[in-house]
């Protein structure tokens, strides 16, 4: 009997209905003993299906009058005691049924079991997020959309309480509770079958670490996505075998490195988050001397990429606690801060980095240092989103938005695995390779190709999947047919195939397919909508097939 | 000891020996059964029903089932005298049989209640 509100229900009501039930007995014995009078003049008792009725209309305040007959004055002396009797354990019966109803408690145990029902119906693959913030509230937003589930814990009554007004469809099942306790995570699915993994993106540290340990004793098989930005944490997390921690502050670092190293291999990262593939002259860090501002968690990745890329850089230690508390105010542009940046060698500099906790120190930072020096590259890191307007409107060359990077890293790892996996094979190469590859899909798909993800077995490539059973070797070449005219090629790009933990680079045409296999593809929506047509329709494969058939005719002969 | 516990076993027991008083006697003859035996046993078997109220164990829950069996027997023996008293002006031996024997499945189902409570009371070491 899992019950519980039932029994609560049960419970609280003991009192009201014994009450009830007591006073009504002895309104009816006395109605029944006390004798009347009826119209002719005979005594009567009234019977104990009268009492009752009479009683029952009584006691609820209905009172339709006297019967079977009127009253005589002993059983009206009994009434008018009983009436108080009895209406006020009547009332005091139905009020406390209303303060059940209204009770704390009781709405808790409600809302926790219809939050339990909801989870236990998911069928469908869900992450259990951990607090609701933009960032949670980007990536609810896009795994919505890609099939994937999401369940929400949050401390914070108000937190669940916007969730719930941003009516997200399908429904995120979302409860308050303490992240952090076994028992709120339990309930939040993390046993289900269904569950793939839990998101812990907490601005602390230790309260990330806390989740991890428990996530992974709880349940060894499913992801945890954790956001960790110290080494100290990033080598604790290592040591559990966590598979994905969330670092922003390297993540800018990498980016800024390859930016100044190797700007096609950024171009390609960035790509896979929404940027166009095009190389702008505005998109190039520049190559000379780096100022960085702030060296805190974030200045020292940056010193390291910094480094890393072989760039001479000057370091400015900026604390924006400190600042404040020695000026007052986080508006940067004293005199005594401009000697600071002119000393810091601003005018020789081709960019600098406004990297500290502050936003309005970080955005007066670099409005400062643009005066000084018109041609100077500025990067601000940006730690809210909500003021990304005004670091827009201040012509800002480049910014880091924390929250951002951590919603498009996360949302990228969970739904488009073959992505990340591309840019983490990408970094192991060269510039020159990666120009080849922005060539080659410009040359295809044109500046702004769409990448898609499919794996090849019977539920994404049904026909194709059903000849790779019968033993066929299909290559990738030999699907890559027009619709139209078989002698032409379709326009997409195989940009990697993974096999089991084997993963191919740009993998040539020649190669035979296998069941399982996973693809990577760039394309237009048309030319790869044409690709799905071919892989799961057996009279259109049939036909991209037939070309390659009549080529092996044509040289055998 | 708790006062609790004597008052709900008392309730219990007297659930059975009252509706017994009005089961006992010829089924056939109407004033053998007196009606304000019937009262009381609805009365008390009315109260042992809340009384076992918001016990969540197994037992718990039989125990109140047995009590909610009870109840519906006996409510369903007075309903059946009332309308054959009022609405069929008919009292004869069927309807008595009828009045009595459904009080009598509300005395099994009370049996019924007192053994698994007396079991449940051996059963514990204290």
């Amino acid at each position: 009997m899992g019950n519980y509100i039932f029994w609560i229900i049960l419970k609280r009501l003991r009192v009201p209905f014994l009450v009830i039930i007591i006073t009504f007995t002895i309104a009816i014995l006395g109605l029944k003993l006390i004798p009347g009078v009826d119209n002719a003049g005979h005594e009567y008792h009234l019977s104990f299906f009268d009492a009752f009725y009479f009683v029952s209309y009584m006691a609820s305040t209905i009172g339709f009058g006297e019967s079977p007959y009127d009253f005589t004055y002993p059983q009206r002396i009994w009434v008018s005691v009983m009436i108080y009797t009895t209406v006020i354990g009547w009332f005091y019966g139905v009020g406390a049924i209303v303060a059940l109803i209204q009770d704390e408690a009781l709405k808790k145990e409600i809302y926790r079991q219809k939050f339990q029902k909801h989870i236990q119906r998911l069928r469908e693959p869900f992450y259990i997020i951990l607090g609701y913030n933009s960032i949670t509230k980007s990536i609810i937003n896009r795994l919505n959309g890609c099939g994937f589930r999401v369940v929400v814990l949050d401390k914070n009554e108000e937190a669940i309480d916007t969730l719930i007004l941003e009516n997200f469809y399908p429904p995120v099942p979302s409860f308050v509770g303490d992240a952090t306790s076994q028992h709120m995570l339990k309930l939040a699915g993390i046993h289900s079958k269904y569950c793939k993994g839990v998101i812990s993106l907490f601005e602390n540290d230790m309260t990330n670490s806390k989740i991890a340990v428990i996530t992974k004793l709880l349940n060894k098989k499913i992801d945890i996505i954790v956001k960790a930005t110290s080494q100290q944490q990033i080598e604790h997390f290592q040591s559990l075998n966590l598979q994905h921690i969330k670092n922003p502050f390297q993540i800018i670092s990498q980016r800024i490195y390859y930016g100044i190293v190797a700007p096609h291999i950024w171009l390609l990262e960035m790509w896979m988050y929404g940027h166009v593939l095009k190389l702008r002259k505005r998109d190039y860090l520049p190559k000379g001397r780096y100022i960085l501002c702030g060296t805190g968690r974030m200045g020292q990745a940056i010193k390291y990429g910094l480094q890393k890329a072989g760039v001479e850089y000057v370091e400015y230690d900026l604390n924006a606690k400190a600042y404040q508390k020695k000026n007052n105010t986080s508006v940067f542009g004293s005199q005594e801060d401009i000697d600071i940046l002119l000393e810091l060698g601003v005018k020789e500099s081709s960019a600098i980095i406004a990297a500290t906790k502050d936003d309005l120190l970080n955005l007066t930072l670099l409005s400062k240092a643009k005066q000084l020096n018109h041609d100077i590259f500025t990067i601000a890191r940006e730690n809210s989103l909500d003021e990304l307007n005004i670091f827009q409107a201040a012509k800002v060359n480049r910014i880091y938005v924390i929250e951002k990077i951590l919603a498009d890293t996360t949302y990228n790892y969970i739904a488009r695995p073959l992505a990340d996996l591309f840019i983490h094979e990408a970094r192991k190469r060269d510039d020159a390779w990666a120009q080849v590859i922005v060539n080659l899909l410009n040359n295809i798909s044109g500046m702004n190709p769409k990448y898609y993800e499919k794996k090849i077995n019977s539920d994404g490539a049904y026909a194709l999947s059903n000849r790779l059973e019968k033993q066929e070797t299909i290559t990738l070449g030999d699907i890559r047919r027009s619709r139209e005219n078989n002698k032409e090629l379709l326009h997409i790009v195989y940009l990697l195939l993974k096999r089991g933990d084997e993963v191919f680079l740009v993998p040539d045409s020649s190669m035979p397919l296998e069941i399982d296999d996973e693809l990577l593809i760039v394309a237009d929506e048309e030319n790869y909508n044409d690709f799905e047509y071919i892989i799961n329709n057996y009279y259109e494969l049939e036909y991209a097939l037939e070309y390659h058939k009549k080529k092996l005719r044509s040289s055998s002969q | 000891m708790n006062t609790y516990k004597i008052v709900s076993g008392s309730f219990i027991i007297l659930a059975m020996t009252v509706n017994f008083g009005f089961f006992y006697g010829d089924p056939t003859v109407l004033i053998q059964h007196n009606e304000y035996e019937l009262f009381a046993a609805i009365v008390i078997n009315l109260i042992t029903t809340v009384l076992k109220l918001g016990d969540k164990t197994q037992l718990g829950a039989v125990l109140l089932s047995t009590s909610i069996v009870a109840d519906i027997q006996l409510i369903a023996s007075a309903t059946v005298w009332t309308i054959a008293e009022y609405m069929l002006h008919d009292t004869s031996v069927g309807t008595t049989t009828a009045i009595v024997s459904l009080s009598g499945g509300a005395l099994i189902a009370n049996i019924v209640s007192v053994v698994l409570y007396m079991g449940d009371t051996l059963k514990s070491k204290r």
